[in-house]
């Protein structure tokens, strides 16, 4: 065997690995996406009739359009605390910045059921929440408002995926060399001109990166919706849940997941095509 | 108006990285801060230029004690080590910052940043970003970028290090134009001999963060103070020495000084350039018979090494101009060295 022909039978037994976990199942849905149920017969004739019912349905379509404006909210939420947070983190002497960033990244060492249970504690009538609201004279009663409704989840989703958001603006930031900041100051900038014009634009990709991570997160989570959202906290990934495991029409909820799967592609490749147009 | 520094010290931890430094950088000069790797010399830079706090002392700036001045409010400007040009900004929009941001009107920010970059030759470069530029390029961006809001004091941390040998030349001589032009304050700071030699007005020869000698480079060449100085600056004869009823007493025999050489030191190094020692040379005064250990041909120099027949544990450096009909002693040869009195600089011994 040539050295070439080991290097080409080296990457095909690699790349088995990604082509069956990754290529493979997707191709699946995919494909499914496009045949129909016939009462609990799975027909395996091609037709875009599901896409169709999909985009033509009032109440699919409401849920879905809801949806991306709840994950849009869940980002920004996401971003509007998590970069301060990161940015406090990057300004503390290396050690502390250490431990601390430990600190924000622990939920992710924690099982995800766990914390939205804990969440849901925390929110609920008898929760943390409402005794700090009620015991600081915010409120006279404990409130229901925190729980089974959409800003429910806006909260939990916010919270559960802060980390996500935190991480990549965290690294970015460490990425900046400490004497641009001198440079700047050198130049004349305060601290307020030098993180307008030198930290926001530098740390920029890693904030993308954030917002994508927590907006591809919030986009696919059905099972926060469905525990701590109660009834009027409807979100595509619970529909498509719902088609797979109490529908049993497969073939909708498939084609449903490609459009969820398209737009997060899409948002992925535009973020990465901004990227590559910046000089950095 | 100049700036001085008064009794500074810095002290990271148990680690002192300064001690009492006093300093006068007058105003207009080129002033050079020298010294190896931890001697310091950074240190004071990023002190002046308000980077970095002293633990004590004072820094003035003319009549202004700027000790508590934030960096951006100092008139200060730096050229920084690794450049620190802004990689999201093109050339010209580096260039531009600082006046960008003391909010000079777009056209004048434009016109002056253009006018600059012609200045250091970069004049078609506007629109590149750092990252489509050479090291000597980002160099002279760092450069425009710090003369460009006509500082009162330009600061440069080793500026010329990441340079390769030709450039670097072409940098100095650049760099020492530049500075006579705009008749501004240098603060240099290098670890390179030649480099502080060939630029500077005045040098600092620094080390463990102590002020070792300060004085303009034919001083600090030819006279220095300190040991420590006088084998920093290429080689030197060392020779270790007493004075006894006013004559010097070298290993090799009694030298009798000018009357204008304080003769109280002592024990004391008589420090003697290689190239004020000289080979078969008649109009020398003194003479030293030695033997021949090596003959190095170095280029435009050749070396010799020789041991006095009264001292054979000491190895004299003599360096002279290589000349390809000159007939050489070789190794093991007997030949005379010779040098005058008044080039020998004494030295005190300081242990």
């Amino acid at each position: 065997m040539t050295p070439r022909s080991i290097k080409i039978a080296l990457f095909m037994i690699i790349a088995t690995v990604p082509f069956l976990f990754v290529v493979v199942p997707i191709s699946a849905f995919l494909i499914m996406s496009f045949w129909q149920m016939d009462g609990a017969q799975i027909v395996r004739e091609f037709s875009v009739s599901n896409y169709v019912d999909f985009f033509t349905n009032d109440s699919y379509l409401r849920t879905f359009l809801n949806t991306l404006w709840l994950c849009s909210r869940v980002t920004a939420v996401g971003i509007l605390i998590g970069y301060p947070i990161a940015w406090f983190i990057w300004k503390r002497e290396k050690r502390a910045g250490s431990l601390l960033l430990l600190l924000f990244a622990m939920p992710l060492f924690m099982s995800y059921i766990v914390k939205i249970y804990t969440m849901r504690s925390i929110l609920g009538l008898n929760g943390f929440l409402n005794k700090i609201l009620v015991g600081v004279g915010i409120l006279d009663t404990p409130s229901l408002v925190f729980l089974y409704n959409q800003t429910a989840i806006l909260i939990t989703m916010s919270v559960v995926f802060l980390p996500f958001a935190i991480l990549p603006i965290y690294l970015s930031l460490d990425r900046i060399p400490q004497s641009l900041l001198h440079a700047s100051a050198d130049l004349g900038a305060s601290s307020g001109v030098t993180f307008r014009h030198v930290v926001i634009p530098l740390s920029l990709p890693g904030t993308v990166a954030g917002a994508l991570f927590v907006f591809i997160l919030a986009l696919g989570d059905f099972i926060t919706p469905q525990m701590v959202g109660g009834p009027s906290g409807f979100t595509i990934g619970r529909v498509i849940w719902s088609q797979f495991g109490l529908a049993y029409n497969w073939p909708f909820g498939a084609a449903m997941g490609a459009v969820l799967f398209l737009l997060a592609l899409l948002l992925i490749v535009a973020a990465a095509f901004a990227a590559s147009r910046q000089k950095v | 108006m100049g700036v001085t520094l008064k009794a500074i010290s810095k002290a990271y931890g148990a680690h002192k990285a300064l001690s009492e430094i006093s300093l006068d950088v007058s105003d207009g000069e080129f002033l050079t801060i020298l010294g190896p790797s931890g001697s310091g010399k950074t240190t004071i830079l990023r002190i002046v230029g308000g980077f970095t706090q002293p633990t004590a002392g004072r820094v003035w700036f003319g009549d202004d004690d700027i000790t508590d001045v934030p960096t951006h409010k100092r008139p200060f400007n730096t050229v920084f080590q690794d450049y620190a040009l802004f990689p999201h900004m093109t050339v010209e929009q580096n260039v531009g910052y600082g006046l960008k941001i003391k909010g000079i009107d777009r056209k004048t920010v434009r016109s002056k940043s253009t006018e600059t970059l012609d200045i250091v030759g970069l004049g078609g470069f506007l629109d590149r970003y750092p990252a489509q530029l050479s090291g000597g390029q980002r160099q002279r961006v760092a450069l425009a970028r710090a003369i460009v809001c006509e500082p009162e004091l330009i600061l440069l941390d080793e500026p010329l290090a990441a340079l390769d040998a030709e450039m670097r030349r072409q940098m100095q001589g650049f760099l020492k134009e530049l500075q006579r032009n705009i008749s501004t304050t240098f603060l240099f700071v290098t670890h390179d001999q030649e480099e502080a030699i060939t630029m500077s007005d005045r040098i600092v020869v620094m080390d463990n963060g102590e002020i070792e000698q300060i004085g303009t480079p034919k001083e600090i060449y030819y006279s220095p103070k300190t040991p420590f100085v006088a084998r920093f600056f290429g080689e030197n004869n060392m020779i270790k020495s007493d004075f006894v009823d006013g004559q010097l007493r070298t290993p090799f025999g009694e030298i009798a000084l000018p009357a204008s050489i304080n003769k109280s030191k002592r024990p004391v190094f008589a420090a003697l350039r290689p190239e004020k020692l000289l080979f078969g040379a008649a109009k020398s005064t003194i003479s030293i018979p030695s033997i021949v250990k090596e003959v190095i041909f170095i280029g435009s120099t050749t070396q010799l090494r020789a041991c006095p027949l009264a001292a054979p544990d000491m190895v004299l450096i003599v360096k002279m101009a290589s000349d390809p009909n000159q007939v050489l002693p070789k190794k093991g040869d007997q030949i005379d060295l010779g040098f005058n009195a008044q080039d020998l600089a004494i030295i005190e011994v300081t242990q």
